[in-house]
């Protein structure tokens, strides 16, 4: 049993308002690692090389040095490479079951120039085990290169999933990310973006919902660097019961971005009233020519529409769950997969229900 | 396209009298120099055992580990204690000449006469003048430097000096109790309105020295005060600090509005703190503008307490070369259906850093409370900095909450419209930051004005109109 100190601020504010990190009480970090086998690949699968030698370069941020070492003994080594111009999709899905308990995966994804192509990693856990997943994300979208990554966390609710996400974004390379945080007691995701070239982009949408004792530690940082780099944030969610999130979200304008624009947007509504949302959006801005805007709000459901659909002959639970889903429609619409769609809506029901 | 707005003229605030006094306590911190302040200022013992205890908080407790660098503040270097070369005056015509001539020019006098309902004036660690009008004395309402509170009305002061800030919050509060001097207290009785403002000004001559005024307001149910204060010092080329410390008591259904003009010199570290405690269904009103001091750590706070308590916070920062102003706003709400709005402005320039802190709890049994909060940065080049680093705590669903904040620059456009409509393009950006500072600087007094008024001015105005 470890504890844990991890996914600092890239500045810190005052301790006593507690979001400079998140401190994990009594985490089991597995010592004997074991194979993972249960690795679905849809798609292409000669774009995938398996226990490849990978980039492991330190990361800027990460969720701290424990972590990072930790998957030095890591079990699953990928390299994506991806060179197609025609939008393909390729999906990996890893399983947890009883046989695999353990994913400590490294990834390394690299967008070659003028490739446009789509990148899905789903993790689901097939049985109610806990598991652990330390997992890390390097990815390059080299000059002209548009990728789409989605991110989908459905793990059980008894398991801790570590997530470190770093892109550097060249120019005009239009990187996007889509994620779906649903699952893990603890759920918690370092993503940091380099816009190191001129008329980089990054967009990132993301829904969260909480439940229960879950806890979800959101820490996004975006570097602006290149001259008309532009990054924009767009996180939704919800939470019910005693569910805990903390969303952390820096825009940083480096000298020399000037032109760029950065917009961060985060919106929580709370289904009950022992939830906790806690949110810090940072601007931080050492260029002139530059345009930052950042707003968050939590609160509840608006009373009027829930008595419309409620009026419509829905009982409370249902017209809640609409509210819910038309606040996240819009960012799980961008998933062109029906058949992951539709998985996504069908946890959000039962996690609501 | 650059831009010519200026910064601040200092010249009327650098004036410096010679280093004079009647007594400057040794530098540093140690429990002999807390004990001889305590016996140079005849406390009560309670009040020099509650020094003494502070000191050891004082020793216990860390520098902040976030904000500005305060490794240049070497406290070994600095004299907690200055007595100036005066007592207590309640005519303007008995503060020696010198010291009467630094408030001339700041204008404080000028501001008595017109608008005022009473004035305190702190030299270094003492204050030297004090009046009030006599209808307000007459009323119940105390308006007295904070030593002969502690000896006219023990009482009152035991139960409330340091209960809403203890000396535990930080580093700087615990050296604040064990070294404070000078300072305000203002008591305004149950149903009293005073309808023209009080204020204060502190100002600091000695070099490598510290001020460390108290201020203890206390506005009793139904009451209303609007209290202002101003702060200044010449500049020297070693550090200075202030350390004040600020306690409100805003009690059921009554009204305070707590108005700063801050304009220290450039080699001030302020490290003051600043907190409300709100009652219900009273407002609290905070309107801050910060000008001066080379690092500022200065973050109000309201606590609202009582159901349906209300408190605003509106406050701009303007930071130039060299300067390091982390600013904010902090609001815990306590009790069910209380509101808070926060209007934060800063603008950077020439090398400066603004930084936005800011804190917003609404605790679990905050019921139907609201919250919005809205901050607004300008850089006016690219070599300043400015941050916004804000947090919330939402622990209750019935509420409403939002935030909202942007940094930029002076759009193009506006400046064209302007331009296209006869203006200079100088003229054109004076009327843009002036137009941007006008929400903070239209909740000041126009009377009062000599201070706030001439900054707003002087820095917009100085080179360009």
């Amino acid at each position: 049993m470890n504890n844990l100190k991890l996914n600092d601020t890239p500045v810190r504010t005052s301790r006593n308002f507690n979001i400079n990190n998140i401190k994990l009480m009594d985490v089991d970090i597995p010592e004997i690692i074991d194979d993972f086998n249960n690795l679905e690949i849809i798609g292409e699968e000669s774009q995938v090389q398996n226990n490849a030698n990978i980039n492991k370069s330190k990361l800027i941020y990460g969720l701290g040095t424990e972590l990072e070492k930790l998957n030095e003994k890591s079990n699953k080594d990928l390299k994506i490479e991806l060179d197609s111009t025609d939008e393909k999709e390729i999906q990996l899905n890893f399983k947890f079951d009883d046989n695999n308990l353990t994913l400590l995966e490294n990834i390394e994804i690299i967008a070659n120039e003028n490739s446009k192509s789509t990148v899905i990693l789903k993790y689901i856990s097939t049985n109610k085990e806990k598991a652990f997943h330390n997992g890390i994300i390097r990815v390059k979208a080299k000059k002209n290169s548009e990728i789409k990554i989605i991110i989908v966390n459905l793990i059980n609710e008894e398991s801790n999933n570590f997530i470190s996400i770093e892109n550097n974004i060249e120019e005009n390379a239009k990187c996007k990310y889509i994620m779906v945080d649903f699952g893990g007691k603890n759920s918690i995701t370092n993503y940091y973006s380099n816009l190191i070239g001129e008329s980089s982009e990054n967009i990132i949408n993301t829904i969260y919902l909480g439940k229960e004792n879950q806890l979800l530690d959101l820490n996004y940082i975006g570097e602006l660097r290149g001259k008309k780099s532009n990054i924009d944030i767009d996180v939704q969610g919800a939470l019910k019961d005693n569910a805990k999130k903390h969303f952390k979200g820096t825009i940083d304008f480096k000298k020399g971005s000037k032109k760029s624009k950065g917009n961060e947007n985060e919106f929580c509504l709370l289904l009950s009233e022992t939830a906790r949302s806690m949110a810090l959006p940072m601007l931080l801005c050492t260029e002139e020519d530059v345009e930052g805007n950042h707003s968050c709000a939590t609160g509840k459901a608006d009373n009027k529409q829930l008595f419309y659909i409620m009026s419509r002959g829905f009982s409370y639970k249902e017209a809640m769950k609409l509210i819910v889903r038309a606040r996240f429609n819009k960012i799980i619409e961008q998933i062109d997969n029906e058949k992951l769609r539709n998985e996504i809506l069908q946890e959000m029901n039962e996690k609501l229900d | 396209m650059k831009n010519n707005i200026d910064e601040i003229n200092r010249n009327v605030y650098d004036i410096k009298n010679k280093d004079e006094y009647e007594f400057k306590i040794k530098k540093g911190i140690t429990k002999d120099i807390i004990e001889e302040i305590s016996k140079q200022k005849n406390d009560p013992s309670w009040m020099r055992e509650f020094r003494l205890k502070a000191l050891e908080v004082y020793n216990s407790l860390e520098l902040p580990t976030w904000g500005p660098d305060l490794s240049e503040l070497n406290m070994n270097e600095i004299a907690t204690y200055v007595r100036p070369k005066t007592k207590l005056n309640t005519s303007w015509d008995d503060v020696p000449e010198d010291i009467k001539n630094t408030f001339d020019k700041l204008g404080i006098p000028e501001a008595e006469k017109k608008s005022l309902a009473g004035v305190g004036a702190q030299y270094d660690s003492e204050v030297v003048y004090h009046s009030m009008k006599e209808e307000l004395s007459k009323q119940g309402v105390i308006y007295t430097d904070m030593e002969t509170a502690v000896r006219e009305y023990p009482d009152i002061v035991k139960a409330h000096f340091m209960k809403c800030v203890p000396v535990h919050d930080h580093k700087f509060v615990a050296l604040h109790g064990a070294v404070w001097s000078g300072g305000s207290f203002v008591y305004v009785p149950k149903g009293v309105k005073v309808d023209i403002p009080l204020q204060s000004y502190f100002r600091l001559n000695s070099p490598e020295s510290g001020q460390f005024e108290h201020t203890l307001i206390i506005v009793e149910e139904g009451a209303s005060l609007h209290f202002i204060e101003g702060c200044s010092a010449p500049k020297y080329n070693k550090v200075n600090l202030h350390a004040g410390c600020v306690e409100l008591y805003v009690k059921d259904n009554a009204y305070l509005r707590y108005s700063t003009i801050e304009n220290w010199s450039k080699n001030m570290l302020n490290l003051n703190t600043k907190k409300a405690l709100v009652g219900k269904n009273a407002t609290m009103e905070w309107v801050s503008g910060s000008f001066g001091s080379k690092i500022s750590m200065l973050y109000p706070m309201s606590i609202l307490n009582g159901e349906g308590a209300k408190t605003e916070y509106t406050g701009i920062s303007f930071a130039g070369k060299g300067q390091n102003l982390d600013t904010g706003f902090k609001v815990v709400h306590n009790a069910p259906k209380t509101s808070s709005v926060v209007n934060a402005k800063s603008i950077s320039k020439n090398g400066g850093a603004c930084t936005y802190r800011s804190l917003v709890r609404i605790n679990e049994n905050a019921k139907n409370s609201k919250c919005s909060v809205s901050c607004e940065s300008l850089m006016l080049d690219d070599i300043s900095r400015s941050d916004t680093i804000p947090v919330s705590d939402i622990r209750t669903d019935e509420v409403e909450f939002s935030h909202e904040a942007s940094i930029g620059k002076i759009s193009d456009k506006t400046i064209f419209y302007l331009m296209s409509r006869g203006l200079s393009e100088e003229d054109a950006k004076a009327m843009i930051v002036r137009g941007f500072a006008y929400p903070v600087s239209k909740e000041l007094p126009v009377e009062y004005a000599a201070e706030m008024n001439n900054l707003i001015n002087l820095e917009l105005e100085g080179q360009v109109g």
